[in-house]
């Protein structure tokens, strides 16, 4: 469903010049659930913005349904892929209520039955239709996401590209957004594309997963390597370790990967 | 612990004046902090940070603080007048906020303003200043500390900008450090290397550390005691290493819902919660 390869992304010129991603290739097929995994500044957002087409900085090929991306999309290739921000509070405009926010990508997309498009989407993350008319700040964190994943799935995408998508969240409604996550997959035959820093959340939703450092894809894992931590990389042994709490220990034993 | 413990704090409420009414974000809570790392967990809302906050008398101006006693070192810190608060805040207590983007000045260097911090509280000359600022850059794990010196917070990334913070924070060697979620913008190799400097500081100086966190897991590992709040009061307090041996079950719902990385594709539970549970308390334990 999603092809990449030999992807290169560099922002600034000259000496000032960063080499965000460097080559990286990983395909996913259709309904799986792919997680890319990295620490801060690694590009593995990057690599989700460019597929939604927010960077154009960028050389290789990437083809979504056998597609390939240009520059510029087409309207059927922007409806094929939406986008799930990490921040709930920053994603969704602060004037405009629930009901705008899910009824304007319906009218540039030319849906019929809007209205009862936006019922449904409510009712599918789980907001009655009493929340069609509220603002974002009446809603709480976890509302909000859920607003931002409607907005996603109300153009009946293929393919949900999903940014740190409860990083903001507490535990507890992560743990809802999570299931939400995993319950719509299944139900619309989603193929997701998953970034985060969270080792257990990734291995949660994900079953092949893509470990990056510095700009490059390091190592492909899966969610079994996760569970019995038996991944081939060092720099991935690492942040497993890490992940799973403070140990002076280890800490001892930690390197830098360039 | 047989020595007497920095903190005090006994029947703690904390108050805000709202349109809606009065809300009651910490109900009644009792804990003493010792030289030691004490945790503090539960969701947004809990009271977790209003209780970290109310300790400083940082309470925003529509809050009210009262207890029946809050001391620090013998000093008690709910009537204590503007001036002992300034000698006791930043200097002996030092607390480390959530957000660095808020929480830098946006026209400093960030060095110059850790190196102010150090002036602030202590005499020295300005060139010393600088010196203990490149160290405590170099002790909170940044490269290249000179570079970093003269750099202003928006040219930093969130991560860095929460080490500078930690570094600004530590500075003047404070006996209490409270810490709101300081490592929740870093990375993880990062921040085992964070708490590893906090927890020397615990050792070897006698810091006593309270760290506010939503992480129960680093928690677990992290501290020695934890309180689990939740809606202002103290649910359950526990040993960290026990944390995972939990009776309460709020306590055992949010150990429940985070996924693991040992886990398995199965839904999570969803936390139940009971109001119960506040009552039973009766806003004392």
């Amino acid at each position: 469903m999603i092809e990449v390869s030999d992807l290169n992304i560099r922002f600034g010129r000259g000496a000032a010049a960063i080499h965000a991603v460097r080559d990286a290739s990983f395909s996913v097929a259709e309904g799986e659930s792919y997680g890319i995994v990295g620490e801060s500044g690694s590009g593995k957002s990057t690599i989700l913005r460019a597929l939604a087409g927010l960077i154009d900085a960028w050389t290789g090929t990437m083809t979504i349904d056998g597609h390939d991306l240009g520059l510029r999309r087409s309207k059927a290739a922007r409806k094929l892929l939406q986008m799930v921000f990490q921040d709930p509070y920053g994603s969704l405009h602060p004037r405009r209520t629930v009901n705008d926010t899910l009824r304007e990508p319906l009218s540039i997309h030319g849906f019929d039955a809007v209205d009862e498009r936006i019922v449904r989407a409510l009712t599918e993350v789980g907001l009655g239709r009493e929340f069609r008319f509220r603002f974002p700040h009446q809603l709480s964190g976890g509302q909000r996401q859920r607003i931002a994943i409607a907005r996603a799935l109300i153009l009946e995408p293929r393919v949900v590209l999903l940014d740190e998508p409860t990083s903001a969240l507490d535990v507890s409604v992560q743990a809802e957004i999570l299931n939400l996550l995993v319950r719509l997959r299944q139900v619309h035959g989603l193929t997701y594309l998953m970034v985060s820093h969270d080792l257990a959340v990734v291995g949660h939703l994900c079953s092949r997963i893509a470990v990056m450092n510095r700009g490059a894809i390091i190592e492909e894992t899966s969610d079994e390597a996760m569970r019995t931590g038996a991944m081939r990389h060092a720099y991935t042994k690492q942040l497993w370790v890490a992940s799973k709490g403070y140990d002076a220990d280890a800490l001892s034993a930690m390197v830098e990967f360039e | 612990m047989s020595e007497k413990p920095l903190i005090e704090v006994e029947d703690l409420w904390v108050r805000f004046r709202t349109p809606k009414g009065v809300v009651e974000a910490v109900r009644g809570i009792d804990f003493t902090l010792g030289r030691e790392r004490l945790g503090i967990v539960g969701e947004s809302g809990s009271g977790k940070s209003q209780t970290g906050r109310a300790l400083l008398r940082l309470t925003s101006g529509n809050g009210s603080i009262s207890a029946k006693r809050m001391e620090f070192d013998g000093i008690d810190l709910l009537n204590a007048d503007k001036k002992t608060l300034y000698g006791i805040r930043g200097n002996r207590i030092s607390m480390i906020m959530q957000d660095p983007k808020y929480s830098l000045n946006p026209v400093m260097t960030v060095g110059s303003q850790i190196a102010e911090a150090y002036r602030i509280h202590a005499t020295a000359s300005a060139s010393k200043a600088r010196d203990k600022a490149m160290n405590m850059l170099d002790a909170v794990r940044i490269r290249e500390p000179e570079k970093v010196y003269k750099l202003y917070p928006h040219q930093v990334s969130g991560g860095m900008g929460q080490r500078i913070m930690i570094a600004m924070m530590l500075i003047p060697n404070p006996q209490v450090l409270i810490a709101d979620e300081p490592t929740s913008a870093l990375d993880v190799t990062v921040q085992m290397q964070v708490l590893a400097l906090l927890d020397d500081m615990v050792r070897k100086n006698g810091m006593g550390l309270i760290l506010v966190s939503h992480d129960l897991n680093l928690v677990a590992s992290f501290c020695d005691q934890v309180l689990v709040m939740y809606g202002g009061q103290i649910m359950e307090r526990l040993a960290a290493k026990d944390l995972h041996k939990a009776q309460h079950p709020y306590t055992r719902g949010l150990l429940n819902c985070l996924p693991r990385v040992d886990g398995s594709h199965e839904a999570l539970p969803v936390l139940e919660r009971d109001p119960a549970w506040l009552e039973q308390q009766g806003g004392r334990s």
